[in-house]
């Protein structure tokens, strides 16, 4: 795979709202491009939200968020920005059902202009990567929780994002796997020198990242406070 | 992209077969309605060239050609006139034979080129003294007639003298009376229903239908089969209601391919959050949900061909026609069928289509 730099990340004033609920409030915050930044909070503080609204996936109601100076949101063609800067991976490894784990992978790289072919041979050394070679013509119904994650992990990583954007990627994973599914996030922001974005209410991804957000009812709070789970 | 669309389309095996069983329907009904108008517009095409005629006199504005009621002495007029090389006359008793009541007896002058030009298969000519009839060989082969068999006729018993050949569908399902006997049988002495009438060399069809309706004023002259078709107020109801069934299949199709791909999408909301968040565009999750849309409609369009073409030989059957009405399937007929069931999948899948684009990739991954 090749390298390349982390992408820096710029979120200022962000706030949104759905319908009367007001899920983020003047949310400011910048990660250096390379950094991993673990983001905690009680369920329903916004975290899933600000992921999102980094990773373009929704528009902001008032702020600016940029990834190396690019508003995904307001670009020509989003998806065609996300596909060029982000990888997201999700609590829920959500694979397509009836696709094997390479051709789960490959659905990332359709509309990247890839032929068949190359397509083929990139989900194949990503999946190499995350240690599934062997299960690339495996469904996800023969896969365990712990091999589907990394499948997942696989596919965000399919583009070669500079900015990994996780949403609770151990939150259905007993701790075990949880373990090796983030030994696995962070060995790559290593590698592939990432920008790396987790939120995880998991004390352990805290301790594994550079610096720890914590959001409160829609605000980041200055320092970490204690959560209890629930 | 296709492998996406056939995976996620057998991934749902059973409501892929009923929506496409439901365009099927819809389809095999349309297909079977064309062909059997093209198997009426052939029917025209003998009831015009009957006896090998050019063109068929009839009364002007009767709502069906077998009801046109002309004098007989109609048919020296047209003789003597310079266009026509023969006119010979013809009564039409439609429902006459008791034992199959889609036949039509002919009465024809026994001296006409009507008569002359059948060919016996066997037997021989009528007695025009006796009870005496000839029968088309399609219509022996039913009834199991032979010469010398009996056949009934307005309740009256007739002797079967010869059997013929025309090549005409429903004049070899029917049978040919001598025309003064006809007359008797159907108490219209004098009358004729039409007169059919061969051009003299060099004289044009259409000119001379312009110049015997002006010479003859009350008849309508036709020419081709479509005209007959438009003369007969059935048949126009016919084409019209096929019109009405094509756009209720389109509307009723459409609608349940834009239901099943609507509720589709609900189900999928996840599936398509997901491809919006690994770059599919929203153009290009769109198309996937319209390309199986118009996916399960060409199968079902394919299944519906195949259900029409057996569905026209039983709506035949079914309408007590098929003596004079066979269907008729042309690459046209199946087009249009073909046509309709894409058309269905096209439409159907454009709401659903729209409403992919309409929807951010956030919200679609929050109904997971």
């Amino acid at each position: 795979m090749i390298s390349r730099a982390g992408a820096e990340v710029s979120v200022e004033g962000v706030s949104k709202s759905f319908g009367r609920v007001s899920s983020l409030r003047e949310v400011s915050l910048d990660v250096a491009a390379g950094e991993a930044v673990a983001i905690t909070g009680r369920s329903g503080s916004g975290k899933s939200t600000l992921l999102a609204l980094i990773g373009g996936l929704e528009q902001p109601d008032t702020g600016r968020v940029k990834i190396d100076g690019r508003a995904v949101w307001t670009e020509p063609r989003p998806a065609r920005a996300r596909r060029e800067l982000v990888g997201f991976v999700f609590q829920r490894h959500l694979l397509l059902g009836t696709l094997s784990a390479r051709a789960n992978v490959e659905v990332a790289l359709i509309g990247a202009g890839l032929r068949h072919g190359e397509r083929r041979r990139r989900a194949l050394s990503l999946l190499e990567e995350v240690g599934l070679a062997d299960r690339a013509d495996h469904l996800p119904s023969e896969l365990s929780g712990g091999e589907s994650q990394r499948v997942a992990v696989a596919r965000a990583l399919a583009n070669e994002p500079r900015l990994l954007l996780a949403d609770e990627p151990t939150g259905a994973l007993d701790s075990q796997t949880s373990e090796r599914v983030l030994d696995l996030l962070f060995r790559l922001r290593d590698s592939l020198d990432m920008t790396l974005v987790v939120v995880s209410y998991d004390p352990s991804v805290g301790a594994r990242a550079d610096r720890t957000l914590t959001l409160i009812d829609g605000r980041i709070q200055a320092a970490p406070v204690a959560l209890s789970c629930g | 992209m296709l492998a996406i669309i056939t995976t996620n389309l057998l991934r749902r095996s059973a409501r892929t077969m009923f929506t496409a069983l439901g365009i099927a329907v819809g389809v095999a009904t349309i297909v079977a309605l064309l062909s059997f108008t093209q198997g009426l517009k052939n029917t025209a095409a003998g009831f015009v060239h009957l006896g090998g005629s050019e063109l068929g006199v009839f009364q002007a504005n009767v709502s069906e050609p077998t009801a046109s009621v002309l004098p007989e002495a109609i048919v020296a007029r047209l003789d003597a006139r310079p266009e026509v090389a023969r006119a010979t006359p013809l009564l039409l008793i439609v429902e006459g034979v008791k034992s199959d009541a889609s036949a039509i007896v002919f009465g024809a002058d026994p001296a006409g080129f009507f008569t002359h030009n059948l060919v016996l298969t066997g037997g021989r000519p009528p007695s025009t003294a006796a009870r005496e009839v000839l029968v088309g060989d399609r219509m022996a082969a039913q009834q199991h007639l032979l010469p010398g068999s009996q056949v009934v006729i307005e309740g009256r018993r007739y002797r079967v003298a010869g059997i013929y050949h025309s090549g005409v569908l429903f004049e070899d399902s029917g049978a040919v009376l001598a025309l003064a006997q006809a007359q008797r049988l159907a108490n219209r002495p004098a009358e004729v229903t039409d007169v059919v009438v061969q051009l003299a060399a060099g004289a044009r069809a259409s000119t001379a239908a312009k110049h015997i309706e002006r010479a003859l004023p009350g008849t309508q002259v036709i020419t081709d089969p479509q005209q007959a078709l438009r003369v007969g107020a059935d048949s126009t109801l016919i084409s019209k209601a096929i019109l009405v069934i094509v756009v209720i299949a389109l509307i009723v199709g459409a609608i349940s391919v834009a239901n099943t791909m609507a509720m589709s999408i609900v189900e999928r909301q996840g599936e398509i959050g997901l491809l919006s968040t690994v770059g599919w565009s929203p153009v290009r999750v769109a198309s996937l949900i319209f390309g199986e849309g118009v996916a399960v409609s060409v199968l079902g369009a394919a299944a519906g061909l195949l259900l029409g073409v057996i569905g026209g030989g039983l709506l035949v059957g079914a309408l007590g026609v098929s003596s004079y009405v066979s269907p008729s399937i042309t690459a046209w007929g199946l087009g249009r069928g073909l046509l309709v069931g894409v058309a269905i999948g096209v439409l159907g899948g454009i709401y659903p289509a729209w409403r992919v684009t309409r929807m951010t990739p956030l919200r679609a991954l929050s109904s997971t």
